[in-house]
């Protein structure tokens, strides 16, 4: 797709000027903050493991992964592209329950089922946009629901394959990480996680600062004119439905795998507004949001742990608050403010 | 034979009562071209407060039903004023509204299950007495529901037709610029908008709480069906919500008395999906112009 636009100029001559390479965002990554945050994530777990409670940090940060991924996919679609799709959650499901029930009642090598999570989802989500995405707004909001609501219905009554009675998959086989002994375990779903979290985050870094993103933004800030300069809307919006579906549905088949299973629980309303809440609190349509946003949530909880009753009021109260009063989001909010001290310390307006 | 009367009358009973849920959000949806989540609550407050006051608080019928929608109107009020109008006209509106009402819709169902805990609660009879047709069982109280359902109906169309603030509304929902070039107050018609909303959920709480049982998640179906029915019916437009909404609730009966219960909700949603990739406008596809 990037090539059909003939936009696409990977390596940048050396000498375009600061704005010329503004211009072409992706082809000048940061590239030594990415190696920084690279190495602290890999030399991390060593760090948590030997923290008292550091099994469950890591796993704490684990779970961050999975979520941040399901997090910047949905964000992708509903903050960037303007798609106001509920359905992120369900493609995560269809991911988690693809491989489960392969590995739990096929006997498949969960390694190599895993592989198949993404695709299913990547179908699944094409069956969803096909009808969905020509249609809007409160249209969306509506079949995307539907589908949620099909799907929990279909887990939960479905035949004993799927639904388990109720209960959904149990004890679906783990990822052969065990055979390394009890301390490698968790560390190895660690790497793994931070593998695919890792790859996520670059091919959405990628996407968001390439020709996608960028007619995206064109199409959401000023539609016509997007769609009169040739942006083709509904083949953009199906290709980014169809991307954020094949990490979400990884996302879901890794945590079937390193739950050992696959609950109907996961497909209620409140997790899908925990889910919506990160996107919203660290900033909507932003690179950052999601990603603060879910560490912020995941980490938040455990903190206040005595405010548990209180969580889905708290959490309410805090999306009603953010759209009033900051609708961009705290990561917007607060870098605004960073640069806005700065500039003061500094005693002169330049430009942003 | 049985089987299809049985689904009629189930069928009127959900449409009169679906009818209600949907003419508020058609409303809002026509006037300002917001997604109300928060409408589910809002059916949530009315049913729970006519349960306190009949229920805890022995107080008559009629009072428990005045005080049960004004209640619902008044935090609907509550809603627009320190929700939506600091957000009017600004950018983002439409997620920004959306996040609003969800936000809003999480408080108010937190704070049902805070307050009343998840146990569900069963409306005592108000009206006693049932008789039958057939093998089928019809009881009063139902027949009292659909007739409140049907009265407020026609009050509502009534109202949207002939009196000045009804009139305004319909104007601000076919063209916002021209209604308010023409003197029509746009705010005061919004706050209007969102009390008659959010009575007319609060009133459908009040009433089918009464024949079903009440729990803190039980806006949600009913907002959805609600949709559901707005959507067929062609958002904003007022006739087709409640022609829609009659449809929509003989088919849900019928898929429930053909097939069984289970079947209702996907049975409803397969038939939207269906329905909105061949008539996306809805059955009385007013397209953008034309509304109310």
């Amino acid at each position: 797709m990037i090539q059909d636009q003939g936009l696409s100029t990977r390596e940048a001559p050396a000498t375009l000027s600061r704005l010329q390479r503004s211009a072409i965002p992706w082809a000048n990554p940061n590239r030594l903050m990415i190696g920084v945050m690279l190495l602290l994530a890999v030399l991390l777990p060593w760090l948590t493991l030997r923290l008292a409670g550091g099994r469950f940090i890591t796993h704490l940060l684990i779970t961050f992964f999975v979520w941040g991924i399901v997090t910047q996919c949905w964000n992708l679609i509903m903050g960037v592209s303007g798609i106001y799709s509920f359905g992120q959650l369900a493609l995560y499901a269809v991911g988690g329950w693809t491989t489960g029930i392969l590995a739990l009642h096929f006997g498949w090598n969960p390694l190599i089922s895993i592989w198949l999570a993404p695709i299913a989802a990547v179908v699944a989500a094409l069956i969803i946009g096909l009808p969905t995405l020509r249609l809007r707004g409160a249209y969306v909001v509506l079949l995307t629901l539907a589908f949620h609501e099909l799907l929990r219905n279909y887990v939960v009554n479905g035949p004993t394959l799927v639904s388990g009675g109720g209960y959904g998959l149990r004890d679906v086989p783990k990822l052969p990480f065990e055979q390394f002994g009890g301390g490698w375990e968790i560390l190895l779903y660690y790497y793994f996680g931070l593998t695919l979290f890792a790859i996520a985050t670059y091919a959405i870094w990628r996407i968001l600062h390439s020709p996608i993103g960028m007619a995206f933004r064109a199409l959401r800030d000023s539609e016509d004119y997007a769609v009169s300069r040739g942006v083709d809307r509904f083949r953009f919006k199906l290709f980014l439905f169809a991307f954020s579906a094949c990490f979400t549905g990884l996302a879901g088949g890794f945590m079937t795998h390193y739950q050992g299973a696959a609950s109907p629980s996961l497909l209620t309303f409140g997790v899908m507004i925990n889910l919506l809440a990160m996107i919203v609190l660290g900033g909507w349509g932003t690179f950052w949001g999601p990603i603060v946003g879910t560490a912020l949530l995941t980490a938040l909880p455990e903190v206040l742990r005595a405010a548990e009753a209180y969580r889905n009021l708290t959490l309410g109260i805090a999306l009603a608050l953010i759209a009033v009063l900051a609708p961009r989001g705290l990561v917007p909010l607060v870098s605004q403010a960073i640069r806005t001290l700065v500039r003061r310390l500094r005693k002169q307006d330049g430009p942003i | 034979m049985e089987q299809l009367f049985q689904a009629i009358y189930s069928g009127i009973l959900y449409g009169s009562v679906y009818g209600l849920m949907a003419l508020g959000l058609t409303l809002i949806w026509g006037s300002l071209r917001m997604l109300n989540l928060a409408h589910g609550s809002l059916y949530l407050v009315g049913g729970y407060l006519a349960w306190t006051i009949i229920d805890q608080l022995h107080l008559p019928l009629l009072l428990a039903f005045l005080l049960a929608v004004a209640g619902a109107a008044l935090v609907g009020l509550i809603l627009q004023l320190a929700l939506i109008n600091p957000l009017l006209g600004k950018e983002g509106w439409d997620s920004a509204s959306l996040i609003a009402t969800l936000g809003a819709s999480i408080v108010l169902e937190s704070a049902a299950l805070l307050i009343y805990g998840p146990q569900v609660k069963q409306m005592p009879t108000v009206v006693e007495g049932q008789f039958k047709i057939g093998t089928v069982l019809i009881s009063n109280q139902a027949l009292v529901v659909i007739a409140t359902a049907v009265l407020f109906l026609v009050l509502m169309s009534v109202f949207l037709r002939a009196s000045r603030h009804g009139l305004a509304i319909r104007a601000i929902s076919q063209n916002m610029d021209a209604a308010r070039l023409a003197g029509v107050p746009a705010r005061t018609a919004f706050l209007i908008v969102m009390c008659i909303s959010a009575a007319l959920a609060g009133l459908a709480g009040v009433l089918l709480s009464s024949i079903f049982y009440l729990a803190p998640t039980s806006g949600f179906v009913p907002m959805v069906k609600a949709l559901v029915v707005t959507i067929f019916g062609g958002l904003g437009s007022v006739k087709g919500t409640i022609w829609a909404a009659y449809t929509i609730g003989l088919l849900e009966a019928a898929l429930q008395v053909y097939l069984g219960a289970g079947w209702a909700l996907p049975g409803l949603f397969l038939f939207m999906i269906v329905m909105l990739v061949v008539r996306p406008n809805g059955l009385f596809g007013l397209g953008e112009v034309r509304r109310l």
